[in-house]
């Protein structure tokens, strides 16, 4: 599509009370068509009763360059994980 | 097969099926030819809609008839001459303004016959106007929206969506010249048509749109099964499975 085609984040919320969960992304020229668009990509099926929209660039994402940076788990630092520690006697529901 | 119709609700209610059916057809031409993925899908949702909306109808028709046939023979087995479709959803997908044009039409038309129909005496028809009332109402905020884009977009987009309301009302004038079965099955005809005129007339305007003067035209009416020349190649498309090789099965 020509200039003014934007990509957003589709979000969709089963039911109220429920967090909302990513489903995918659409194109769009503004948050009108991007709303309209997202129901008709994908909340034919009673997926869910609440949609959210948001434009991708304005979602904030680790640059994937960095990312051995970000999530090296440390798995050399065993004291990092709670398994490390002996529960003590007498704790119970642990 | 006899696929005459003989009672009044039910040839009053073949020209609802009928017409929610043409217009399924032809929006189901636009799957895989509409100007962007996203508006493809949409195009195609509605269209699934009035197929699901016509054959509940040709359901409630055929209880009337007695069941001597079934939805797919009336919509597989009539001739041109045997539909009741109002001659707008015939037109054809000239370009995406006249999907656009033809939907917007058609969209507050039937908002308000299905709105009278919730007055209906059958139960049935009363159940199916409240579903179809929801579909209509998101169909109608895309078809609306879409005339508010071309309509105020640019000057191509104008000129086309201007043209494609140039061509397409003069289909308009015979849905209003109500006959006997629709004033006795509507809850009010007159007021059928002045939604329309007001829902129209503010629209065009609220989109830089002209409503012309229509020349008088003489055209045959859609309830004596006259069509213009489109539902022809039309039908032959959409019954060319059934009509070769009638034993086929789904």
């Amino acid at each position: 599509m020509e200039s003014g085609d934007k990509v957003w984040e589709v979000f969709i919320q089963k039911k109220p009370g429920l967090a909302f969960k990513h489903v995918g992304s659409c194109h769009a020229y503004d948050k009108k068509m991007a709303i309209q668009n997202a129901r008709d990509l994908y909340t034919r099926r009673g997926e869910g009763r609440a949609l959210w929209v948001v434009p991708a660039d304005a979602i904030v994402a680790v640059p994937l360059d960095d990312s051995e940076a970000f999530f090296d788990p440390g798995d050399d630092k065993v004291y990092r994980h709670a398994t490390f520690y002996k529960t003590p006697d007498g704790v119970k529901y642990l | 097969m006899d696929l005459t119709i003989k009672n009044n609700e039910a040839k009053f209610l073949v020209r609802l099926a009928d017409t929610s059916l043409i217009l399924g057809q032809r929006l189901a031409e636009m799957c895989s030819n509409g100007p962007f993925l996203e508006e493809d899908i949409a195009l195609s949702n509605i269209s699934l809609d009035l197929f699901g909306r016509a054959e509940e109808m040709y359901k409630i028709i055929c209880d009337i008839e007695g069941n001597n046939f079934t939805p797919d023979d009336l919509v597989f087995r009539r001739n041109e001459r045997e539909y009741f479709n109002i001659k707008l959803v015939e037109q054809p997908n000239e370009d995406f303004a006249w999907v656009i044009v033809r939907q917007f039409l058609h969209d507050i038309y039937v908002q308000e016959v299905y709105t009278q129909l919730l007055n209906s005496e059958n139960s049935e028809v009363v159940g199916l106007a409240q579903k179809v009332l929801k579909e209509v109402r998101y169909s109608y905020i895309h078809s609306k929206d879409w005339m508010e884009r071309l309509g105020l977009g640019t000057e191509e987009s104008n000129a086309r969506v201007q043209s494609a309301v140039d061509h397409q009302l003069k289909y308009i004038e015979e849905i209003f010249a109500f006959d006997e079965l629709d004033k006795t099955y509507l809850a009010d005809s007159d007021q059928l048509r002045s939604v329309w005129e007001n829902d129209v007339n503010a629209t065009l305007a609220a989109c830089n749109l002209e409503r012309k003067e229509i020349m008088p035209l003489t055209m045959r009416d859609f309830r004596d099964g006259f069509h213009s020349e489109h539902i022809g190649h039309l039908l032959s498309i959409m019954q060319y499975l059934p009509r070769a090789y009638p034993d086929a099965k789904w």
